[in-house]
C-alpha cells in the first residue's frame, strides 16, 4: 500500500533541484510542511529504507535517496537488507 | 495515405548519461555500436513524424492522477528535466497534433481508452535514444506514454493490442506522410528494490527469442509468468510488445545486445523489418 503523503513528498523533492537543495539544508523545515505520519516521518529522518521500501513506488524511493545525498553503495546496501527483512516477515507468515 | 516505415526498439538507461565514465570501454563500444545503428536506421527510413512510446519517470504524472496510457496532443512538448539530461539538446520538441488526434479517434473507435495531454514533458526516456542515436533535428514526435512504472499495468495483451491498433491508425491517416514507430524502455532491470543491480541475461535472451519467432501467445505467456519474477523495470517491455504488435509480429531483428551492469539494465536494440513476412 501506498502512503500518499510520503510519495508526495518524494515526488516534489525530485522534481524540484531547488526543494532538493532546501531540503539537504533543512530536513526538518520541508518535513513539516507535509502531513506525515509521525512513525513514517520518523522513518525518514533516521533513514530506515526497510520501514519506507513497501510505502513507496521504488523509482521514487531511489530518486530521493539520491536527492537526499545517500551514496548509492549505502543505498544498495540498506535496500538490499528491506528486502531481506521483507523476505523473513513473509516466511514468518 | 501515411505508410509505416519503420518500428524500433531501444533501451534507455540514464546511467547511460549520467555514469557514462564509469562504464567500461568494451560495454561503451557495445552501446554506442548499438545506439548509432539504431538512429541511422531510425534516419534511413526518413520518418516525417515519429510516434514514441516509453514510460513516464514521474515527470508528468504522479499517483494522484496516472494515466494508463496518455498520447500527447501537443504541437510542442517539453525536453527533459532532469538535471542531468541538461546536455541534451533537445529543449522544445516539435509535436503533431493531426496525427495525435487521429491515433486518438482510431483508438476510441477500436473501443480503447486512451488518455491524452495537451502539453508532456519528455523524459530520458523518450530522450536518450533519440540523443545517443544522433537524430538532430528530430522529426516531430507524437509521445504515447505507457504506465510502466506503478500498478496497475496495462496488460501485456493489451499492449500488443495497442500496438495493431496503433500502426492500423497510422495506415489510414489522409495525409501522405511516413510515420516510425520508436518503443523505449527495458530489458530486465530492477531500480529501487532489493534486486536493484541484478540483469537477468537469460530472461533477456528468451524474451528476444520470442520477439524472434513472432508467436503472439508464447510471448504474452512467457511474459505474463516471468515479469512478475524480473526486476521492476522489465514491465517496460510492454512498450516492445506494443512496437511488435505494430510491425504486425513479424520481422524482428536485434540491433544489439549488452549485459552492462554498470548502467544496471539488460540493455536492448532492435528494429522490425516491415518488408519480411513469413
Amino acid at each position: 500500500m501506498r502512503d500518499y503523503w510520503l510519495s508526495k513528498l518524494f515526488f516534489d523533492l525530485q522534481s524540484s533541484a531547488p526543494l532538493g537543495e532546501q531540503y539537504r539544508a533543512d530536513r526538518k523545515k520541508i518535513l513539516d510542511s507535509y502531513p506525515l505520519k509521525p512513525e513514517v516521518r520518523a522513518a525518514v529522518e533516521r533513514d530506515d529504507v526497510t520501514f519506507l521500501a513497501p510505502r513507496v513506488n521504488p523509482y521514487l524511493l531511489r530518486f530521493y535517496f539520491v536527492v537526499a545525498g545517500m551514496p548509492e553503495a549505502e543505498f544498495l546496501r540498506k535496500v538490499r537488507t528491506a528486502g531481506a527483512a521483507a523476505a523473513a516477515r513473509s516466511s514468518h507468515g | 495515405m501515411a505508410k509505416l516505415v519503420g518500428v524500433f526498439a531501444s533501451s534507455h538507461a540514464p546511467l547511460i548519461i549520467r555514469g557514462w565514465k564509469d562504464v567500461r570501454p568494451a560495454n561503451q563500444q557495445t552501446l554506442t555500436r548499438a545506439l548509432t545503428e539504431l538512429g541511422r536506421r531510425i534516419k534511413a527510413a526518413r520518418p516525417d513524424v515519429l510516434v514514441e512510446i516509453a514510460p513516464d519517470h514521474w515527470v508528468n504524472f504522479f499517483i494522484n492522477n496516472l494515466p494508463s496510457i496518455c498520447i500527447g496532443m501537443g504541437e510542442e512538448h517539453e525536453g527533459p528535466a532532469e538535471p542531468w539530461m541538461k546536455e541534451c539538446p533537445y529543449k522544445k520538441i516539435a509535436g503533431h497534433p493531426k496525427l495525435a488526434n487521429h491515433i486518438l479517434q482510431t483508438a476510441i473507435e477500436r473501443d480503447f481508452e486512451p488518455s491524452v495531454s495537451h502539453h508532456l514533458t519528455l523524459d530520458h526516456g523518450f530522450c536518450i535514444p533519440l540523443w545517443k542515436g544522433g537524430l538532430d533535428p528530430l522529426p516531430p514526435i507524437v509521445p504515447i506514454i505507457f504506465n510502466d512504472l506503478e500498478p496497475p499495468f496495462p496488460s501485456v495483451r493489451r499492449c500488443l493490442q495497442w500496438g495493431t491498433m496503433l500502426a492500423e491508425a497510422i495506415r489510414t491517416y489522409p495525409e501522405d506522410i511516413r510515420v516510425a514507430v520508436l518503443a523505449t524502455g527495458g530489458l530486465s532491470h530492477s531500480i529501487g528494490e532489493p534486486t536493484m543491480g541484478e540483469i537477468d541475461e537469460p530472461f533477456d535472451r528468451e524474451c528476444i527469442r520470442h520477439f524472434e519467432k513472432g508467436d503472439e501467445r508464447n510471448l504474452i505467456d512467457f511474459l505474463n509468468e516471468r515479469l512478475p519474477t524480473i526486476g521492476n523495470g522489465a514491465a517496460e517491455i510492454r512498450n516492445w510488445v506494443a512496437a511488435h504488435g505494430a510491425a504486425d509480429r513479424r520481422g524482428f531483428e536485434l540491433i544489439g545486445y549488452c549485459n552492462c551492469p554498470e548502467v544496471y539494465v539488460g540493455c536492448g536494440f532492435a528494429s522490425w523489418n516491415l518488408g519480411a513476412r513469413a
